[in-house]
């Protein structure tokens, strides 16, 4: 019996939902052999509300969500958060730094008062999560690692360690040394350092390493000429609804 | 390089004297020592050609000296000195690479002979007993093993060219600003006179990921072992890479031979390349592997217009012959390759303040120091450190399942104890959960484990992993040396205990007669006092005195006058409390009563023929100011002096005077700022760490002694270290809350240890482990 599993998106721009069957053809299909989907607006017309396992991508950003991601995890057995938003509210959380009402006003102008809106958080603010597909967006690799976790029984590879590790393999050059500013020392590994390999740094999408030592990495963003607001502002991008909501 | 060099090295001072006086006048350059192990550290940075060593019966640790002079300086010439000859300490010092013995009483005639020998075979370039010999003789054009040739640019570039044609050649290649190891397509591409690469070559036989197994499972299931390997040369890699190779070689083909590395290790060739213009963080010289004789199958050092050649293996005495041509090195050119080594020798600008087979020891008895608590407070756990580490080699097993879950591969990826869940098993228990614990585990394997399990080094001083520090902490040399020092301050603790003997009423002070007062700004005065004893002080520059009022009190002031200026001396006081108020409301003729002088004051032998950069900051200068007359007194005994001297508004300025005179005199390099100008001002404005800017540094020849406030200690420091100055090179005055001035009251304890006693001056390398000196 294939596990029976559904696509639901909130709050974002549903780019994790478009990049998650991004997949070429010989895998969509095996990806089918071990996976029955029921649920996904994105690809799909038919609607079932008979699933096992839930992949919920987004933030959580209006009393009606927190209502419909509950209703979810009643449902599902394995809740599974989608990208940045739903693993640690990404960019979404940038309103967070203003007033509700403020942030509606600037969006909605004189339409505001229709609207409502509460601050972002990620999804396990609401409802446990039971595993996360990291990143802005998530690769396709990453997303068939963990689904071939789930149907394994077994935790999928997701390092706990920073993303020092994978550039450093990769041989590149520290973002520091060319006299650059990073969010590698802190930021969870599992994507291969990317955005550094592509000659960018990193924005800490996906989220924090268990133990960061973000003193230190203050300390350090400091020392290569970053002001108390500057790192606030390079930290806030995806992070810092998870610091502030934790 | 002088070509008559000498470096004697003995205990006893009669001979020693007697013999470096012979020397002088027969025109060497003399240096001498009183002992050997001492001496390692002035070895890794002046060059001799000759040493003459004074060998006792049986010493392991005046051999064990040798070896290590030898690793440093393989050309040097070594004559022992004895005086009970026994054939195996000789045939030992043979061993060594020892030129001749001589049996005391020296005959001078004698010793001599052999010197004029050794010096007329160094000047032939015939350096038939050492290791770095050139065995090729007369018409002998065969290559074998280590044989060395010359080779042109021109026909290096030949060589590289061939071997393009028929195999994967990965080199050293310049890229943003840095050096990497790449696949090149042609020789234009190499940087083959580079300092040190991002990554290390060992990545070559031991990839960060790699497949171990195929299998299927369930219908038609099996398990096969894979392994990949591209045949490849490298070209330039330099001799501690090599080195640590070796170590790699010892793990994964020895005790439980790895099938992987073994397949890539024999089809890799390595051509290295001596480094000649090292990394400012690497100290290969103190671990002996900044040069190798074996791990190579070609070796090549730059002389200029060509390349001496070293065979190491058959495979690559083949590739020389059958891709391009060589020579017999010429005389001139084997002269050239021991000065370019000599000078690459010198340009290494950190080393290990300890010989290196005392480290694991030193380890061993650090277990429990602060240091590691302290040290890794700012650890990130990013693995940066061992992830670019020529002698890391940990990895993690997993498996990956194709997506029809049926087959699969299990792999390998590089892994390490620096990282956080390195030691973490299924139930959630972790073995190494915090960060002191993992930093201390890693520089043990640095520095013994791998050593006493493998024997070899584990760590060859490249100086990778602290660039690669964003926290500034992965210098295996910097804890070598602090924990290094934590011990010798120990010892010297546990045998203060066994010379003290009560000599005196210790907190009963001496009179003394104030000579004059002298007022400095607003709330400053200098007072020149005298012993009424008429005895001197008998201070040291840094030291400090405790001045007592009777009725009043007692309070520590710093000495401001340099020892060498008569029986008087002299005491800068700033008016804050109440023994300093009363001290200023005395006048000429008045008494006061002296304990002391107390406490360490600036290491002045350590200073002595160095360049030196003092710092001070605000009335910082008053126990400075002892120093720098203490230094101007004894000029010629020192390199280049530089002062810095910053304070707050100009009205602030002390010894304006003297401020005046240093800005003048050529003896001195003088500059100095203000933080708030006032109006007429002229000079430099802003903080006094923009001065260090001014001054031209070489960290490796200069001292810096700093005393100001403690809030401008971490700014000073911060740009010294920027400057790439070695902590043991820092000395800094801290102010505590002193007493009794003799170890007894606790108000001064820093940690462990006692500010009246161990300090007032400190070395950085010291403070490192003193968490409460908060730096």
């Amino acid at each position: 019996m294939k596990p029976k599993v559904a696509f639901f998106d909130f709050t974002g721009c549903e780019g994790c939902q478009l990049d998650a069957l991004n997949l070429d053809a010989q895998d969509l299909i095996d990806l089918l052999n071990g996976i029955d989907i029921v649920n996904f607006r994105e690809v799909m017309t038919e609607r079932s509300d008979n699933y096992e396992i839930a992949f919920v991508e987004g933030s959580i950003t209006t009393e009606g969500e927190i209502e419909r991601v509950k209703r979810i995890r009643e449902q599902a057995k394995i809740v599974v958060a989608l990208g940045a938003c739903a693993c640690i509210g990404g960019v979404n959380c940038l309103k967070n730094h203003v007033p509700m009402e403020e942030a509606l006003r600037i969006v909605y102008g004189k339409d505001a008062k229709y609207y409502n809106t509460i601050p972002a958080r990620p999804a396990d603010a609401v409802i446990k999560v039971d595993y996360y597909v990291r990143g802005c967006p998530p690769s396709t690799s990453e997303l068939v690692k963990v689904i071939k976790a789930l149907l394994l029984n077994k935790k999928p590879d997701i390092p706990n360690y920073p993303v020092c590790v994978e550039c450093k393999k990769a041989g590149n050059i520290c973002v520091y040394e060319k006299g650059q500013t990073c969010l590698g020392p802190v930021t969870r590994a599992g994507c291969n350092a990317i955005c550094i390999t592509s000659g960018r740094y990193c924005w800490g999408c996906r989220g924090l390493v268990d133990e960061p030592n973000i003193q230190s990495q203050k300390d350090i963003l400091n020392k290569y000429g970053l002001t108390a607001e500057q790192v606030i502002e390079k930290f806030k991008i995806y992070d810092t609804c998870s610091e502030v909501l934790k | 390089m002088n070509e008559s060099s000498v470096l004697v090295i003995e205990s006893d001072p009669i001979v020693r004297e007697s013999l470096s006086g012979w020397l002088s006048s027969t025109g060497f350059e003399v240096t001498s020592a009183e002992d050997g192990a001492k001496i390692i550290k002035v070895f890794a940075k002046s060059d001799f050609n000759i040493v003459i060593m004074d060998v006792r019966l049986h010493s392991e640790t005046q051999l064990a000296t040798l070896r290590e002079m030898k690793a440093i300086r393989p050309w040097i010439k070594t004559i022992i000195i004895t005086s009970h000859p026994q054939e195996e300490t000789v045939l030992e010092a043979k061993k060594i690479g020892v030129v001749d013995y001589i049996v005391k009483p020296v005959d001078m005639d004698d010793l001599q002979k052999i010197i004029q020998g050794t010096v007329e075979s160094i000047c032939r370039g015939n350096l038939t007993d050492d290791n770095t010999s050139f065995e090729t003789s007369g018409d002998d054009l065969v290559p074998g093993i280590k044989k060395s040739f010359a080779i042109s640019r021109e026909n290096l570039s030949l060589m590289v060219e061939n071997l393009l044609k028929e195999i994967e050649v990965v080199g050293v290649k310049a890229k943003q600003g840095k050096y990497i190891y790449d696949r090149i397509y042609g020789f234009y591409e190499l940087s083959l006179d580079y300092d040190v690469t991002v990554s290390p070559p060992t990545r070559y036989m031991f990839p960060p990921k790699e497949t171990l197994l195929k299998f299927k499972t369930g219908n038609g299931n099996y398990v096969e072992p894979v392994i990949e390997y591209t045949p490849r040369v490298i070209i330039g890699v330099h001799p501690y890479d090599i080195k640590a190779i070796e170590l790699l070689d010892e793990v994964f083909m020895n005790h439980n031979p790895d099938p992987n590395y073994i397949a890539r290790r024999e089809n890799t060739v390595i051509i290295g390349v001596d480094c000649l213009h090292p990394s400012p963080r690497s100290f290969a010289p103190s671990m002996g592997t900044n040069w190798t004789e074996t791990g190579f199958d070609l070796l090549l050092t730059d002389i200029g217009n060509s390349y001496i050649v070293k065979i190491g293996t058959e495979k690559g005495a083949e590739l020389l012959a059958k891709h391009t041509k060589y020579r017999l090195p010429t005389g001139d050119e084997i002269v050239r390759q021991k000065k370019v080594r000599g000078e690459a020798l010198n340009r290494y600008k950190i080393a290990l303040d300890t010989p290196k087979d005392r480290i694991p020891k030193i380890l061993e008895e650090s277990y429990d120091d602060p240091y590691w608590e302290n040290r890794s407070a700012t650890c990130l756990s990013c693995g940066s450190c061992i992830m670019v580490c020529p002698t890391c080699y940990c990895f993690d097993v997993k498996d990956e399942m194709a997506l029809n879950l049926k087959e699969g591969e299990r792999f390998r990826r590089w892994d390490g104890c620096m990282l956080v869940d390195f030691a973490k098993v299924a139930s959630g228990e972790n073995f190494r959960k915090d960060k002191a614990s993992r930093f201390r585990h890693r520089m043990f394997r640095k520095g013994k484990y791998i050593l006493e399990r493998y024997g070899k080094v584990g760590c060859v001083g490249c100086g990778r992993c602290s660039s690669a520090c964003l926290a500034g902490i992965a210098s295996p040399l910097e804890a070598f040396n602090s924990l290094a020092e934590n011990i010798r301050l120990k010892e010297a603790a546990t045998s203060v205990i066994q010379a003290a003997k009560p000599a005196r009423d210790i907190y009963t002070p001496e009179m003394a007669e104030i000579l004059s007062v002298r007022q400095l700004t607003e709330k400053e005065k200098v007072f020149e006092l005298k012993l009424k004893s008429g005895k001197k002080l008998g201070h040291y520059p840094g030291q400090f005195v405790t001045v007592s009022i009777m009725g009043t009190g007692e309070a520590p002031l710093s000495i401001s006058s340099s020892p060498l200026r008569g029986k008087n001396f002299q005491l800068a006081v700033r008016n804050m409390g109440d023994l300093t108020s009363a001290l200023h409301s005395l006048e000429a003729g008045a008494t006061v009563g002296i304990r002391g002088p107390f406490g360490n004051g600036f290491p002045l032998e350590t200073l002595e023929g160095r360049d030196l950069l003092l710092i001070a900051g605000g009335i910082g200068l008053f126990p400075l100011r002892s120093l720098i007359q203490y230094v101007m007194d004894r000029r010629y005994d020192y390199g280049k002096v530089s002062l810095l001297y910053g304070c707050r508004t100009p009205a602030e300025r002390v010894f304006t005077d003297e401020l005046d005179f240093w800005q003048n005199s050529k003896e001195i390099d003088f500059h100095e700022t203000v933080d708030v100008p006032c109006e007429g001002w002229t000079g430099n404005v802003g903080v006094i760490t923009n001065l260090i800017d001014k001054v031209d540094i070489d960290p490796k020849k200069t001292m810096v002694a700093v005393v100001g406030p403690p809030v401008m200690y971490k700014f000073v420091i911060e740009k010294l270290k920027k400057r790439d100055l070695p902590d043991a090179h820092v000395f800094l005055s801290l102010e505590r809350k002193m007493k009794c001035g003799v170890g007894k009251c606790g108000h001064c304890q820093i940690n462990g240890i006692y500010t009246c006693q161990e300090g007032p001056v400190f070395s950085l390398t010291q403070l490192r482990s003193l968490r409460e000196a908060v730096l």
